[in-house]
């Protein structure tokens, strides 16, 4: 095996391992409110998640052979460039994630790249503006237009339900949010799995194994597909505890007035070519379903922890893009690579060791929020 | 500004936004109010009421799909 196929194949495994955590962090953004109010039991709930993601994979039919395009000058993207990328987000999506806060796998992997690219190409490979129009702007209206319409529609849905019982109303709207909730796991599958395929095949074109007008191979679409699924599937409690629990006390009809939200903001974003972050739209609707609600609470310092992760994802994730790819390039060549990989292995290892001290899984991602993602211990004998 | 900020596209998503995000979700609640008037307070008039509106909730949603599959 020459040098250049093992490149590839280690860029391959990596876009794919970025595909899993793109998954994992996702699952919050369709499951968390039914989790919370028990529309959907948690393990039924991630499986569902993961079933749509990997059909809404294959639904997407554009995939575009580019990375960060308009952000990053083209010419400054190679195989360590992406790879090195590819780590930044990563490292980020395993960051946020133990800390149980909702992060851009999008911005992540742009942010990587950008590092990345930097590094390789100097200032000029970075395209400012693109990064103003592409990032920047929509990561602040995202959360806006979305707290927006999720404000409207649980006031609506209150001032609509206000005559039926409570145990009614909520039957209801738990089966209504089966249908939302599952509605946002397809468009997150269409949307996202995309990113990794579109990674995968440039790679494959930069390596001349195929030519550009060659299309996606079906290998791909399937690998991709079958990596946002499993990562859907495990589940990222830590981050579905938060926006479950952690930001509004969720009841059924906030539940499904914020996955409604959402799905009408992400379709109508992807459809106009406007695109915005799932995660962001997401977490916006929620706080839009507690500010929608007489007297219900929404928990604004976590907001405010959360959007301060939001700003810091960008630089955070290019300065990991940037350091891997200064250490894969000053070692040079697929030992570089190498060796980045397994200090990236080690890395995962690591994050994964700690979040087992205080593990968050399907028996307590509802337990009462007490101001911590890992719910208090019960203590013994109680 | 008009280099940073399609304003046309976000026009866009902000109406088909609304029309979704809380139209449709407007029209699914008064769906379960017409269920309950017809449920619990006997007024048949609500199982029409609970029809039409998820009837256009599903229309709705069918087309949203279709417009994002098929672009």
């Amino acid at each position: 095996m020459d040098a250049n196929t093992l490149l590839l194949i280690t860029v391959v495994v990596t876009a794919l391992a970025f595909d899993f955590t793109n998954g994992f962090h996702d699952t919050a953004n369709a499951m968390a409110t039914s989790i919370a109010t028990g529309a959907l039991s948690p393990k039924i709930a991630v499986a569902l998640s993961g079933a749509l993601n990997f059909i809404g994979a294959f639904l997407s039919l554009s995939v575009a052979a580019t990375i960060a395009k308009g952000i990053v000058d083209g010419s400054s993207i190679t195989l360590t460039v992406v790879f090195a990328g590819l780590l930044g987000g990563i490292v980020w999506n395993l960051l946020t994630w133990y800390f149980g806060l909702p992060s851009s796998s999008s911005h992540a992997l742009i942010g990587g790249v950008v590092g990345a690219a930097f590094i390789a190409g100097g200032a000029d490979a970075v395209l400012v503006d693109g990064l103003i129009s592409k990032v920047l702007i929509p990561a602040l209206l995202a959360p806006v237009v979305a707290i927006g319409i999720a404000t409207a529609g649980t006031y609506a849905v209150y001032r609509l339900t206000n005559g039926i019982s409570d145990r009614h109303r909520d039957t209801g709207f738990r089966i209504g949010q089966i249908g939302t909730a599952s509605l946002v796991s397809l468009a997150h599958g269409t949307n996202d799995a995309q990113k990794t395929m579109g990674i995968i095949t440039l790679a494959l074109i930069a390596n001349k194994t195929q030519g550009q007008d060659d299309g996606t191979p079906f290998w791909v679409i399937f690998a991709c597909a079958t990596a946002i699924a499993l990562g859907t599937y495990i589940g990222g409690w830590r981050v579905i505890r938060t926006l479950g629990k952690g930001l509004v006390e969720i009841t059924p009809p906030q539940g499904f007035a914020a996955e409604g939200s959402s799905t009408a903001v992400i379709l109508a974003s992807t459809h106009f070519g406007f695109p915005l972050s799932t995660t962001q739209v997401c977490t916006g609707s929620i706080i839009g379903s507690g500010v929608g609600k007489r007297l219900a609470q929404v928990r604004w310092g976590l907001f405010g922890r959360m959007a301060a992760a939001w700003v810091v994802t960008l630089p955070a994730a290019a300065a990991v893009g940037a350091v891997a790819y200064a250490v894969a390039n000053g070692i040079g060549g697929t030992t570089g690579v190498a060796v980045v990989f397994v200090l990236g292995l080690i890395f995962i290892g690591g994050i994964y060791q700690l979040s087992r001290k205080a593990p968050v899984d399907h028996t307590n991602v509802n337990a009462e929020w007490t101001g911590s993602v890992a719910p208090e211990p019960v203590p013994a004998g109680v | 500004m008009d280099k940073y900020i399609d304003a046309s596209a976000l026009g866009q998503v902000l109406l088909a936004s609304i029309i979704g995000g809380v139209g449709l979700v407007a029209l699914f609640a008064l769906g379960l109010r017409g269920l309950s008037a017809a449920q619990e307070g006997g007024r048949s008039s609500g199982y029409v009421v609970a029809g039409g509106s998820f009837a256009v909730v599903l229309a709705g949603i069918g087309l949203g799909l279709y417009a994002i599959l098929a672009a």
